[in-house]
């Protein structure tokens, strides 16, 4: 297996991928009293190339699967995969972080769990805390939320379809609740 | 023949769980069919909770999303904030910090040998090895002030030095494990029942590990050489010369099976030992901390921007922090994924095709923290309507709870 | 006249048998609370006071006795009653020191190896009707166990009833008494001393699987099974099993003193009358207690439990070739002597 420098694994993915590639960013840390460094990447790609990436991630060394990060940010909901590749040997592991941003009005993505079956647990805490629908996932019962878990509420989606935050300030960013405490309040 | 197969659930409240977790088993006679996980008994919604609160808040969550690996998510999750608002540890606290990682990683192996011994029913073991355990839990109230949930870790440094007069109170525990070890290897490695019950028991392959993406000791035994303190060295590890453990490294072969997983975690010992001895020898003097007042901490915190991971090898395997800052209070992201939960998958293959009495050991062969891989939703269930209660409704319940109990 | 003194004989029978079935319980429990204790101590802790296994029982007779909705309900209590009345019966059956046993002529060695069986039957059948699939997993697992250990046993008191039987040809062999009045070491030449002990570990291994002690307590595996046959059972029918259990661990272990070790020292002191025999008595729980902790105490805190595969493969291979190999070799000795 060859080793390719980061600088390197940029410029491929942006030659595969000519355009979608939006934002892209190498950071070099460094640590210890010899400060040696290591390197990380940070990948931005276009949903259309998104299952083309990762396919070609696996390409350049099966990478090791970490979790998918998910951040609603209002208009889009943006996906983090982090990765790592080159583990094994000391120093020339690279952490790859692959993010894409799906559309609210339609939030599908291809399953990677063909690729890197491992991948599964984490796309299916996605699809019950954000919302997303994992295309070609089997259908399976909920990981972390109790199976009879109210439909269509996402708890970590920050708009009318998450719950209700208890902030210090018990401001309502969720929609649903805020109905609610009045149907307690007519109740009573 | 037909195969009439019975099933047996295991959990959520089972002897060989130490959390609740559920399984549920396809049987054929005492053989394993089929197997069905379904975890989130624990869940409480760290991350939701974590999302309101500021980062400092946030360390001390993190160290109790799990009592074993107290210093595992606050070291990773530091790590994430520190790169995503470019704080720079000074030497010396990276070095404490790796001090606190390596006890922790002892404390939380010689635990697993007495489980371990536990679910194999050899109680001796379980008592014998908590027992030295006790030395090292009274070294970590010693250098930080509690057994668990240490609350050393503060983001840019550590709370805590570990004064010059300290010192021989580390050796000596190190010199304490270093006299017991051949006794755990004599009873784990020598002892032969307990080697025909975990020899080519729960085996996962080398292809399956990698595709399962399975962490820690869990893959080491599998014979992949990944380890976050080797691979990727952040902090004092950088310096340190750590190589991950494989089981071929005292037998010469890897099985992959949870006799390959006791070698890894006994080897993962003595390591610990060489890594803390040799931060005591290089560790150099100055500041622990970055920024010692906390207000302007924060206030700096407040106006960062930026996201970053954080990456540390826990006893378990690679805990994963990710949080993003974007110039507010809290924390746009914080996600946090223990080792368990990429291990979860792994179960399946090592579980199939084995017999009851192999699944307390199988199961905690992986070395679950199941409170951490979980991260409250409670529901209404009368008048078939399920919906997510609210605090007042909450609140109301447990007056009724008291009144009913206490009138 | 005659039919008053069978009466009476009938009478004193009675009151005996009371008598032992009492003692073999009080006995049975603080054995058991020594065991405990004596097993804490080797693992490095306190443990309980002695007298906890009372402490339980007491405790368990004033609980609430729960029956499982599935569960047969008559077969599910009795069988715990069948446990403890079989295992009790065999205490009549058993010498103390030079004290010939209480039914002694109404029946034998061959007898008794049938009523140990009947309380793991009893489990089993409770455990099948509990209707709990640990349970049931639990019973399935007593019954291979049950087979598994039957070949070594028969082969040990085989062996030592036709040595006795060349030695002794008008004597019935079988019969506990003369088992016990004739030890087996003073009657073979050094092969069959050696086949002896190999007996002797044959039985020693056959103890802790007929009392479903570790390593070989895959029917009752907590950590797998959560206590297998007994998870359903509470109450007063966990007491009786918890009596069977203290009383199997006195009737097992009496059965090996009386096999291989039925000496007595009242007349090396010269003692007679009433103090020989509270020496013998004496003397006599001394030796159970020694073959006890070797039995069971020691060697269930030294080793991890073994499956149910395994457990058979012991007592089937080489369990079963150790008994057999002392029997041949007492065969060897009487036949080249």
């Amino acid at each position: 297996m060859e080793y390719i420098k980061p600088e390197k694994i940029i410029e491929l993915f942006k030659e595969k991928f000519n355009g979608s590639v939006t934002n892209n960013k190498i950071e070099t840390k460094t640590a210890g009293l010899k400060k040696n460094s290591y390197s990380l990447i940070w990948l931005e790609i276009e949903l259309k190339d998104f299952k083309e990436a990762v396919k070609f991630l696996c390409t350049i060394q099966f990478p090791h699967f970490a979790i998918i990060s998910d951040n609603d940010t209002g208009e889009e909901i943006k996906l983090t995969y982090h990765f790592s590749i080159y583990y094994g040997e000391r120093f020339k592991e690279i952490s790859l972080n692959l993010a894409t941003s799906l559309p609210k009005n339609n939030l599908k993505i291809p399953s990677i769990t063909d690729l890197i079956p491992g991948a599964q647990t984490s796309e299916r805490e996605i699809k019950e805390m954000m919302g997303v629908t994992f295309e070609e996932l089997p259908d399976l019962p909920n990981v972390f939320l109790p199976i009879d878990f109210t439909k269509g509420v996402y708890p970590l989606r920050k708009d009318e379809k998450g719950v209700y935050p208890l902030s210090k300030n018990g401001k309502h960013i969720g929609g649903n609740i805020t109905d609610k405490e009045e149907e307690v309040k007519k109740v009573e | 023949m037909n195969k009439k197969t019975y099933s047996i659930p295991i959990g959520p409240v089972h002897p060989s769980l130490e959390e609740p977790m559920t399984f549920n088993f396809e049987i054929y006679g005492e053989r394993i069919e089929k197997v069905n996980l379904a975890p989130g008994d624990n869940h409480r919604g760290i991350e939701f909770m974590g999302r309101q609160r500021n980062p400092i808040q946030i360390i001390y969550l993190a160290e109790r999303i799990c009592g074993i690996c107290s210093a595992s998510h606050p070291f990773a999750f530091c790590q994430a904030v520190e790169n995503a608002a470019g704080i720079e540890v000074p030497e010396r606290g990276q070095y404490i910090r790796v001090i606190i990682a390596e006890l922790e990683r002892i404390h939380s192996h010689i635990l697993w040998a007495g489980i371990a011994g536990h679910e194999l029913g050899f109680d001796s073991v379980l008592y014998i090895s908590w027992r030295a355990r006790e030395e090292v839990l009274d070294l970590l109230e010693y250098l930080t002030g509690n057994r668990i949930n240490y609350g050393i870790f503060m983001i840019g440094g550590v709370r805590r030095d570990i004064s010059e007069e300290q010192i021989p109170r580390i050796r000596k525990t190190l010199e304490y494990y270093k006299d017991i070890y051949g006794k755990l290897e004599d009873i784990f490695l020598k002892d032969p029942t307990i080697a025909l019950r975990t020899k080519n028991v729960g085996v996962l392959t080398k292809e399956e590990a990698l595709n399962l993406c399975a962490v820690g000791p869990t893959t080491r035994a599998s014979g992949i050489k990944k380890d976050v303190r080797q691979d990727q060295p952040y902090s004092a590890y950088a310096d340190l010369d750590v190589k991950a453990i494989t089981p071929d490294v005292l037998t010469g072969e890897v099985n992959g099976d949870v006799y390959d997983r006791i070698i890894v975690r006994l080897l993962e010992v003595v390591q610990s030992i060489q890594i803390i001895e040799q931060c005591l020898e290089n560790i150099p003097s100055g500041d622990i901390i970055a920024e010692k007042k906390l207000v302007k901490l924060l206030n700096q915190l407040k106006k960062a921007k930026g996201e970053g991971i954080g990456r540390h090898e826990a006893p378990r395997g690679e805990v994963f922090h990710y949080v993003k800052l974007a110039e507010a209070e809290v924390p746009e992201v914080w996600k946090a994924r223990a080792p368990t939960y990429n291990n979860l998958m792994p179960w399946a293959p090592m579980l199939l095709g084995e017999q009851i009495a192999d699944i307390p050991i199988v199961i905690a062969s992986i070395d679950p923290c199941i409170a951490c891989m979980d991260r409250v939703t409670i529901l209404n269930k009368a008048n078939g309507q399920k919906e997510v209660l609210t605090k007042k409704d909450l609140h109301d319940l447990s007056v009724q709870k008291t009144r009913r109990i206490a009138p | 006249m005659t039919t008053l003194l069978s009466l009476f004989g009938i009478l004193l029978k009675i009151l005996g048998a009371i008598i032992i079935a009492f003692l073999g319980v009080v006995i049975g429990l603080y054995y058991k609370g020594i065991d405990r204790k004596i097993a804490a101590r080797m693992q490095a802790r306190v443990g309980p006071p002695i007298r906890q296994p009372f402490m339980d029982f007491f405790k368990l007779m004033i609980k609430e006795n729960i029956v499982p909705q599935n569960a047969v309900s008559w077969i599910f209590n009795g069988a715990p009653i069948m446990a403890l009345v079989s295992s009790i019966t065999i205490l009549f059956y058993l010498p103390v020191g030079n004290i010939p046993p209480l039914l002694s002529g109404y029946g034998d060695i061959v007898l008794i190896i049938y009523l140990l069986t009947l309380p793991a039957i009893g489990m089993v059948v409770g455990g099948f009707s509990s209707g709990s699939p640990y349970a049931n997993v639990g019973a399935q697992r007593e019954m291979v166990m049950m087979m598994s250990y039957e070949l070594p046993l028969v082969t040990v008191v085989v062996a030592l009833g036709w040595k006795l039987s060349q030695v002794y040809p008008h004597l019935n062999v079988f019969s506990l008494a003369v088992l016990n009045a004739h030890p087996i070491w003073g009657l073979v030449g050094p092969l069959g001393f050696i086949g002896a002990i190999l007996l002797f570990i044959t039985l020693a291994a056959v103890t802790p699987g007929e009392l479903s002690k570790v390593p070989f307590d895959a029917p009752e595996a907590e950590t797998e099974l959560a206590g297998g046959i007994l998870v359903e059972y509470s109450g007063r029918n966990l007491a009786l099993f918890g009596l069977t259990d203290a009383v199997k661990t006195i009737v097992m272990i009496s059965l090996t003193v009386t096999l291989f070790f039925p000496y007595n020292i009242s007349h090396l002191l010269a003692l007679s009358g009433v103090l020989a025999f509270i020496v013998d008595v004496l003397f006599f729980l001394v030796k159970v207690f020694l073959v006890m902790f070797i039995e069971v105490t020691f060697i269930r805190v030294a080793v991890a439990r073994l499956k149910i595969d395994q457990v058979s493969f012991a007592y089937w291979i080489p369990v079963s070739i150790i008994g057999l190999l002392g029997l041949i070799l007492i065969v060897l000795d009487t036949n080249i002597v």
